[in-house]
Formats: structure tokens, sequence, C-alpha cells
């Protein structure tokens, strides 16, 4: 309950800087009775008083059987799968494909309860399997990074 | 007779030799994809948009893979869910309680061909439904004018929280976020850059690929981490792999009423598989009465969701064609791949390309009785696969994500801005946030708002156009009557509470 009055207390947030945002959005010369600002802001309104009430009469939220409840463990690793995709995403075109999918794909199988060995190897493999399969064969250009020299 | 002429026409497309390995490959793709736990129908087929784009397949084929995938996927799903207890997504979930005591007592092949068969008489009711009733709902769309499609999907999004039951509220609060996220990027009427940030990469909006690998994959991998534990053993598939006529005949019945019911709620927006299977199966078994034994392996609890399931799946097309507005999922993930070859999905479209729309029919049927044969020599190569880790399973899933989202403008923007979606997706689902509506809204936002000016600019500013014609009035009463709906329900959940606790 609490979780979802501060979700809605920093998506109401959200919404008025939005709004804030939103209000200049003026067309240099219109030639319509309705403007740019309209549907965005009709939309935050709307949304905006659905978090309200949200935010006094916070709804029930059923969880599913399996699911634990969320312990400091589990919070550290999504804070280091986090992580672990954004370096993914900072190295995609420096490293290359392969180098960075090998470079956050290892940390992950082991995140998940993998070990050394076979992560590495799977890892791998799959790394540079992907990348003949989607760059080579289906057209779809991946950046080759740091093995490019390779490539000669 | 028009219309068999056009079936077809369709068939002759979909028979091509092209087209059938375009299929089969959709298939299997689909059912390998649907099998995994963290990826289902909906990012299957998103993650396919641009590879299919990439590979430059003309854009019927290109439909016909996605249609392919998709049917593959929910036949994956059943798999998880018949063999492993395990249902891949909201819809499936009817499936696992008869289908796996079915595969308990040594029946899992039976069972899984079984509702193989259950889902192809599904699509094949609906898609009979579809080629009867489509035709008639585009000649009757062409009558309508912005004002009509503005209200009219203005139904759609509020059909989402009747349906949905018992979160109107946060399904409501899902829908708008995907509204304003169709916002963003610069106004095509204006030029005015909204919500940008000055962000080059922002200008042409969010990429609709991102937006839905970030919310449904990128969050189910951070969902996975908290179930790291997964002892639980397939059940083998052994002995007889086909259903004999008997047991066909036995459930022929309940698959023509569940086909019936799943290509109603199929059609309309909102209801979709979810509840079409749900409804089925409560129905079923309350047909059968003392005689069933659902719960513990009936077939007939096997059949009705699934037959259910296949049917609004075709059913769900039905508006998505005529009229170009979504209701599910992922019918507006199929419409984003036909706006990446400039289809607009709409009454034209059965005129302008009737390829395209039958093709895509007679695809159907065909992708459908392609499951059924090759779920026998498959069957064992599919449950081995359910034998895949997690650890192996999920760095795969991040870096295709990855490769999806890299495809579609080869910039690392979209890779962070999907990180951040995710992150986004996954806060969402903890709280108990359905994520379909916010893929709705964000397919139906941009055509709303066109629409919307678009009838203003008409009226020159005057609102009554919005209620005035008969069609828009008739579908502000509908959209009432489905507001109204939730809180009904849920007057009548407490004063019941409140009575039990008068009787304690």
């Amino acid at each position: 309950m609490l979780l979802q009055r501060i979700f809605a207390s920093v998506l109401l947030l959200a919404c008025l800087s939005l709004v804030l945002m939103a209000w200049p959005y003026q067309a240099p010369f219109s030639y319509e009775p309705i403007g740019p600002r309209a549907f965005p802001l009709l939309m935050l309104g709307l949304m905006g008083l659905g978090l309200v009430y949200m935010l006094f009469r916070p709804q029930p939220t059923k969880h599913t059987e399996e699911e634990p409840a969320l312990d400091r463990d589990t919070l550290v690793k999504i804070g280091i799968c986090v992580t672990l995709l954004i370096v993914f995403a900072a190295t995609f075109e420096s490293l290359g494909f392969i180098l960075s999918s090998m470079l956050i794909g290892i940390p992950m199988a082991r995140l998940y309860g993998g070990r050394w060995l076979p992560s590495v190897v799977i890892v791998t493999l799959m790394a540079i399997g992907l990348y003949l399969l989607f760059d080579k064969a289906m057209d779809v250009p991946l950046p080759l990074g740091l093995l490019e020299v390779l490539e000669n | 007779m028009d219309t068999f002429s056009y079936l077809g026409q369709g068939f002759g497309v979909a028979l091509t030799p092209y087209n059938l390995v375009t299929a089969l490959c959709g298939t299997l793709i689909g059912t390998v994809v649907g099998l995994l736990p963290g990826l289902g129908p909906i990012n299957g087929v998103a993650l396919l948009i641009p590879i299919a784009f990439a590979l430059g397949l003309p854009p019927e084929s290109a439909l016909i893979l996605l249609a392919a995938v998709y049917l593959g996927c929910e036949y994956g799903g059943r798999i998880s869910s018949i063999l492993l207890n395990i249902p891949g997504e909201a819809s499936t979930v009817m499936t696992t309680l008869d289908g796996y005591p079915m595969a308990r007592k040594g029946l899992a092949g039976v069972a899984l061909s079984l509702s193989a068969w259950s889902s192809f008489i599904g699509a094949f009711i609906a898609t009979c439904g579809m080629v009867l009733f489509a035709p008639l709902l585009a000649k009757w769309a062409i009558a309508f004018g912005p004002a009509e499609y503005f209200v009219l999907m203005v139904f759609a999004i509020v059909c989402l929280g009747g349906m949905a039951g018992d979160k109107p509220l946060k399904t409501f609060v899902a829908a708008l976020i995907g509204l304003f996220l169709s916002a963003v990027g610069i106004d095509a009427n204006s030029g005015v850059y909204r919500f940008t940030g000055d962000n080059i990469h922002l200008t042409d909006g969010i990429q609709f690929v991102v937006l839905v690998l970030g919310l449904f994959s990128i969050s189910e991998i951070l969902l996975l981490l908290e179930k790291t534990h997964r002892g639980q053993e397939a059940v083998k598939a052994t002995g007889r792999m086909m259903f004999n006529l008997k047991e066909a005949s036995s459930v022929f019945v309940v698959n023509i009423r569940c086909g019936l019911l799943g290509f109603i709620m199929g059609v309309l927006p909102g209801a979709g598989a979810t509840l079409a299977s749900a409804v089925a199966y409560m129905t079923e078994k309350r047909l059968a009465g003392a005689s069933g034994k659902f719960g513990q392996g009936d077939m007939r609890g096997l059949a009705a969701p699934e037959t259910a399931i296949g049917a609004s799946a075709c059913g769900a097309l039905v508006p998505m064609l005529t009229l170009g507005v979504p209701g599910s999922g992922t019918t507006a993930v199929m419409i984003g791949a036909l706006s990446l070859y400039n289809i607009t999905p709409g009454p034209l479209l059965f005129q302008q390309q009737p390829d395209i729309v039958w093709g895509l029919i007679a695809s159907l049927f065909v992708a459908n009785i392609m499951l059924v044969i090759l779920n026998i020599p498959m069957i064992r190569i599919f449950t081995r696969i359910l034998a895949v880790p997690n650890w192996a399973l999920v760095p795969v899933i991040a870096i295709i994500t990855a490769i999806g989202v890299y495809a579609v403008h080869a910039t690392t923007f979209d890779l962070f801005l999907m990180v951040g979606i995710g992150i986004f997706g996954y806060l969402l689902r903890k709280l108990d946030f359905p994520l379909s509506p916010v893929l709705l809204g964000f397919i139906l936002g941009g055509l709303m708002e066109q629409n919307l000016r678009r009838a203003l600019s008409i009226s020159n500013g005057a609102l009554d156009i919005l209620w005035s014609s008969p069609i828009t009035f008739g579908v502000w009463a509908l959209i009432a009557v489905m507001l109204l709906v939730p809180i009904l329900r849920i007057w009548r959940k407490r004063s019941v509470a409140r009575r039990v606790v008068a009787d304690v």
C-alpha cells in the first residue's frame, strides 16, 4: 500500500512537471482550433485524477503465489542486473556487439546461478553465433567495435 | 459471393512455396519463443518486426510470418502449461487446470495434440466468422468520420478497464501512460517538439519496438531474478501422441460452443483471450455438472479454454483489420508492424490491398494445420527446450532484445531508453498494473489525437461534433455502460462482503 502511494505521488509529480513543460507548446501559426498541447494536457489531467484517487484509496495488489517478498538480496541482484544492462548499452558500439555481450552476458549468467565454465562457454558461443546469424545471415547490421581488426 | 473468391485469392497468396516456408519458420520460431519463460507472443512478435523488415520480406509475407509466430507462441505457451504446470501467460492459466492432470495421467501427448486441435477448431470458427463479418463491417466503417473514430477509440480504451475486471483504476492509469507516451516527439500538424527535452533521438517519438521490448522483455528479465529456484520437472511426453477419433468427437460440441463464444469475446475490444478462456472454462464446467471431472484431467476442461483462446485470437483481428482499432496487446503490435510498411489498417485496406488481408486470413488456416502436424514429430525436442536453465536463457534473451532494439534505428540511445522503460515496466508489474493497456494506449494515442483534431477542425472547434451523429451517440452510451460495469461489480462485491460480515 505504501509502495503504491509513493509510486502514485512520484508519478503525480512527474505529471505536474510534464504539464508545466507542455504549457508553452503553441503552434507558431495555427489553422486548426486544437493546438499541439490539448491532447497531452487532457491525458495528463485524467492521469492526475486517477493518481490522486489512488493516493487516497490505494488499490489492492495481488501477488502471485510463487513470488517471494522483496528482500535485500533480490534488490541487490536487481541493481546489479540493471547496471549490467546499462553497461551493455554503453559499450554496445564502442566494444562491439560480440565483446560487449560477453562482458555482460557472463556476469549475468553467474547472477542467475550458472557456474563459471559453462557460463563462459555458452555466452561466448551465443555471442558469436548470434552475430553471425543476425549480421551475416539476416542483414541486421551489428557493430563489430574492437574486433574490426579481425575482419580484414 | 465476392468473399469466397477473395478467400481463394488469399489461399493463392498463402500457399505459394515462399509464404509456406515463411509460415513454417514462423510457427517453429514462435513455438520455441512461447516455450521459453520470459518471452511471450507480444515480445516474440515485436522482436521479429525489425528483423522481418531487415530481411526485406514483402508486406504480406512479413504479416504471415508475424501471424504464424503469434500462433506458434500460443502453442508454445500451451506446452509449458501442460507439461510444467506453469502458465506462460495469463490466458493459459485455465489450460493448466486440466492439462497438467492429464499429463500426469500419462496422456501428455494426447493433451498437447488435443489442445492444438481445439485451438485449430476455434481458429477455424473464428476465421469463418471473420470471412462473413469483416467485409460487412468494413463496408459499414467507411461511413465513419474522424469524430466516430475518436469515440470508437475511447470505447476501446474504456473496454479494457471494464472487461479486465478487478483493477479498473490501474488499467485506466496504465492506458493513460501509453496514451501520453504517444505524444512524445515532433507534432506532425504544427511542428512543435513535445516532451523531447531537446534530445534529438526523441524527435520522432519513442520507437514502438523499444517500448514493447523494454516493457515486456527487460521487466521480465528482472522478474526472473526473483525466481532463481525452479526445481519443477517436466512431465515426460511418452506414449500416444495423437488423440483418437473418440476423444475428438467427445469434445466436439464443446469446441463449437467455445469457438463461437471466443470469437465474440475476441471481437469486443479489451476482452481478449484471458477473459474468453476463463468464461469458456466456467461455462463448460457448469454445463457438465456432476458428470464432469473438471480439475482432474477432464478433456472438456482442456478443450474449452484452448478453443476459446484460438477463436478470440483470430476474432481480435476483426476490429484491427476493419477499423484499424486494435483490441489487444498482440494486435497492437501487429498494427505497429503494419505501420512500418506504411500500411494503415482500416476499412479501405479490404479494397486497396485484398492480397494482404485475405492472405493473412488464409495463412492463419495454414499455420494452424502446421501446428497440429508439427506436434507429432517435434514434441520431444520441444520438451527438451523446456529444460534449458535460466542462467543460460536470460543473457540470451537480453542480447536478442538488444539486437531487436538496435535494429530499428542503430542508435545506442534506444538501448538506454529500453533499459529505462524496462525498469519502469518492472515497477508497474510489481505494483500489479497491467502492461498491455500501456501498449494499446501507445498505439491508439497517435490515432486518437489525429482524429480528435481533425474532427474539431471540421466543426471549427465546436465540441458537439463528438456526440451529434447517431453512431457517436450510440458509442458514448456503450462507453457509459462500460464505465458503470466495474463500479457496479465493486459495489456488489462490497455489499456481499458486508452481508457476510453481518451474518457472522
